[in-house]
């Protein structure tokens, strides 16, 4: 493997540099799905690693067919082959680079550290004209920081296999820290992709140079210290019941792709760690395969400890969502229109805040917040224009109260079910004015059928109907419809009154008092009743209501 | 050949141009990659698109879209030469949603012939017809400059907006940032989108897709007269057709009804509808 050179060798002949490539490219293949994995960057055209694979691999093809004599002839040849086989936008780019490689070493026979330096200065000056409007945090800047890098090392040395290490070297440094001038990559917590992938090449390049093996498997091995550490709660999943992490040693010297491939079939979100010989493997499992990691890796080695934790156990059982994620409300800014919205339960918080509510106030039915606790809510809000939903009658005037007291324009939009202050929701349309938006919520109010299932507190009898302590009954629009035994009737009465046939959706807003598969099971029920009907179940998280239904 | 037009006009596949009309003004396209399932396919040609969107709600990973390589472009564009035109208008889809652009653009430096690049800064009909009216201007032999202020003046009037089902494929997509901050939509919301200067942007959100669609309505009323007009949907021509009889204004004498490319289909998702609609 590193027969064909030696340390103090001064320049690269056409067949060491084509041997490097190859190198290249075999490592970049070998990382392909960890660089794929990272496509989160806002235009991702397809998957990174897979396309420059493609593109790379379709250079090669090219570059395979030309004599091994001239190098600058072989660039070229490469570059050609990157131009045609480029594809997705990390493969235009890296076609680009070698495109401006290959004309920044043109005329050389062989290639000396000069002629690399020139071929990168090239490489970054045309990849940053390749595309049309280059943002920094990218595979340019890899490349830029290589570029640099390559320049200031010929004050060090004049051994062109020394530049590769010192430029492999920048562009980690450079690929690290992509995160801090790419907002999207510091959201997702993730480094580019492209400019990865470019690393990766010039990586392969390195391992070639020091004789390392270049097709080992793409089992990410990490540093002990941080395996099941960064593992956030709030993303298990069906079939995530448990996570199991195990440390052993094993008998016999790892193999990490079998290693791999095993713990796959058991489980997900695998991650293997190494240090001082001890190994620590983490996986999310069924419940009924908690123990099969465990055992798997009982016949490798001896376990030295064991850790599992029911991740469940940690999630709010009636939202199916993790309890410690945050609402987040919108943010606004002046000029924005705020909207305040009354919530009667944790659910419709949350859906509340997903739909762009910038600020909560909590109340409902039997606890109607004061004047004071809606104006505090929107008071300190950096915009002047705010729109309250009270979704109830019996905060309406208090909402009222609050807008007159205010200094700011406000507008109450007379909800007075949650379902109707929902769609008025939907209709805050950005860039549009204060009065606009008022009148399209108004409308929206009309557009929607409430109906509130609940348990009679007492006996009563409202507009001919008889309702007895204990018994199910339903409003439709704030008026009682029926009183019925159970909760199925309760419902089935509502969506007959309000002639839910007629519609397209029905959402089922599911409160504190009923579990989740009470819930669902209701759910389903409506479903079989209503076949032409989409059936949508939400966690409402409203107290004394079982359910609160919206029909549209 | 005996070529009539002054300029060879050519686009890619995302301008959803019905193929009838593709031959009618001899439009050069250049068809985009999907890849399925680990298989790639060009847009259109191997793939019906009535297959792709039954298959897409079913597939375990998103399909991914590749732009045409540059080299691709570069033997197109040799081809047209060959065909024996002297000028090239290539015009393509938004560069700020898609690579396509961007590889013609590469391409076409590597020629010393005249070869004019454009950012249609739209996708689907709302690049289609930009495209539609350069080759009707070749055909009538103007003057590149003068097909080119065509081509701008259709680019200034050209409005898209479409309803799509969910928000789902949207928001895989990656390419949309406020789709992103509706990341925590817990309801099922399905989103009204407009396609200006090259960006998708909000304008509304319905629950019901008779609402939306009533929405879409409006959008398109409160436009005026129009001068084209093309209902655009995923695989939900019923729906559509119902909607282009309710909206179809009288002086609009060739309406188009596309199931759009699998290209937008993919990071829209199935049963979205929607217009292009060319403002008088």
């Amino acid at each position: 493997m590193s027969e064909e050179k030696s340390q103090n060798q001064q320049t690269i002949t056409g067949a060491q540099y084509k041997a490097l490539i190859n190198a290249g490219l075999t490592w970049l293949r070998t990382n392909q799905e960890s660089v794929n994995a990272l496509n989160v960057f806002p235009v991702p055209d397809g998957d990174t690693g897979t396309n420059m694979v493609l593109t790379l691999q379709a250079a090669v093809d090219e570059m395979s067919g030309v004599p091994d004599k001239k190098v600058g002839e072989i660039a070229e040849r490469l570059a050609h082959g990157a131009l045609m086989g480029a594809r997705g936008n990390s493969g235009v780019i890296l076609s680009q680079i070698w495109r401006g490689f290959s004309k920044g070493i043109e005329n050389c026979t062989t290639m000396s550290a000069a002629c690399l330096v020139e071929g990168l200065k090239q490489a970054r000056e045309t990849a940053y004209k390749g595309v049309v409007r280059p943002v920094e945090g990218t595979i340019l800047t890899v490349c830029k920081d290589m570029a640099i890098a390559a320049e200031k090392s010929l004050k060090e040395t004049d051994d062109p296999y020394q530049i590769i290490k010192i430029v492999t070297d920048a562009a980690q440094v450079s690929v690290d820290n992509t995160p801090n001038l790419l907002d999207v990559l510091r959201e997702a917590g993730v480094v580019d992709a492209g400019g990865k992938g470019l690393m990766h090449i010039f990586e392969g390049m390195v391992r070639f140079i020091d004789g390392e093996p270049l097709d080992i498997t793409p089992v990410q091995v990490q540093p002990l210290s941080i395996i099941g550490q960064q593992e956030a709660m709030n993303s298990a999943e069906p079939g995530q019941d448990y996570e199991v992490i195990v440390d052993f040693t094993p008998h016999q010297p790892l193999a990490l792709e079998t290693f791999y491939q095993e713990l796959e079939n058991i489980g997900t979100s695998i991650q293997v760690g190494e240090g001082d010989g001890m190994y620590r493997m983490h996986i999310h499992v069924p419940t009924e395969k908690r123990y099969e990691p465990i055992d798997y890796t009982m016949s490798l080695g001896t376990i030295t400890k064991v850790h599992i934790e029911n991740l469940m156990i940690q999630m709010d059982p009636a939202a199916g969502k993790p309890k410690e994620e945050p609402i987040k409300l919108a943010q606004v800014s002046p000029g924005d229109i705020a909207l305040v919205t009354v919530s009667p339960g944790s659910g419709f918080s949350r859906i509340f805040a997903s739909l762009g509510a910038a600020a909560l106030v909590e109340g409902g039915q039997t606890m109607n917040p004061s004047t004071q606790e809606i104006l505090a809510a929107f008071e300190d809000l950096p915009t002047d224009q705010v729109i309250i939903l009270p979704n109830n009658k019996n905060i309406v005037m208090a909402a009222n109260s609050a807008a007159e007291l205010s200094v700011k324009q406000v507008r109450v939009i007379p909800s007075v079910t949650v379902p109707q202050g929902l769609a008025a929701m939907l209709r805050l349309i950005p860039g549009q004015d204060l009065e606009t938006v008022t009148k399209e919520m108004e409308t929206a109010l009309t557009e929607v059928q409430s109906g509130e299932i609940t348990t009679a507190v007492r006996d009563v009898e409202i507009d001919g109907i008889d309702v007895k302590e204990g018994q199910i009954i339903s409003l439709h629009n704030g008026k009682l419809v029926g009183s019925n035994e159970n909760l199925e009737d309760g419902c089935l009465t509502f969506l007959e009154a309000a002639k839910a046939e007629d519609y397209e959706l029905i959402t089922m807003f599911y409160g504190e008092n009923i579990s989740q598969e009470g819930a669902e099971g209701m759910a389903e029920l409506i479903q079989e009743k209503y076949p032409d009907q989409v059936v949508e179940l939400q966690y409402g998280g409203q107290p004394h209501y079982q359910f609160i239904l919206s029909i549209e | 050949m005996e070529n009539q037009a002054s300029s060879a006009i050519v686009t890619d596949s995302t301008s959803d141009i019905p193929s009838e009309m593709l031959e009618r003004y001899q439009i050069y396209q250049i068809q985009v990659d999907l890849t399925l399932d680990g298989k790639t396919y060009l847009d259109g040609f191997d793939l019906s698109r009535n297959d792709f969107y039954k298959r897409l709600p079913t597939l375990k990973d998103l399909p991914t879209t590749a732009s045409p390589s540059s080299g691709r472009f570069q033997t197109l564009y040799e081809r047209v030469f060959q065909d024996g035109f002297s000028e090239i208008i290539s015009i393509h889809a938004s560069s700020k949603l898609s690579g396509i652009f961007n590889s013609a653009r590469l391409a076409a430096q590597d020629f010393t012939a005249n070869i004019q690049v454009i950012d249609s800064k739209q996708l689907s009909l709302g690049l289609g017809f930009q495209v539609i009216q350069a080759a009707r201007a070749a055909q009538r032999k103007l003057p590149r400059e003068k097909i080119l202020d065509e081509v701008r003046s259709i680019r200034e009037r050209v409005r898209v907006f479409a309803l799509l089902d969910t928000f789902t494929y949207i928001h895989r997509s990656g390419r949309v940032s406020w789709a992103k901050a509706r990341l925590g939509s817990l309801l099922n919301i399905k989103p009204i989108v407009e396609l200006k200067d090259g960006e998708v942007l909000n304008r509304g959100l319905a629950r019901t897709q008779r609402n939306g669609l009533r929405y879409l309505e409006e959008f398109l009323t409160d436009l005026g007269p129009l001068e084209y007009l093309a209902i655009l949907h995923t695989n939900a021509a019923e729906t559509g057709q119902a909607f282009l009889d309710k909206v179809l204004p009288p002086q609009i004498c060739e309406p188009l009804l596309v199931n759009v490319t699998t290209i937008i289909g993919t990071h829209v998702g199935p049963n979205g509808i929607g217009f292009a609609a060319v403002v008088k």
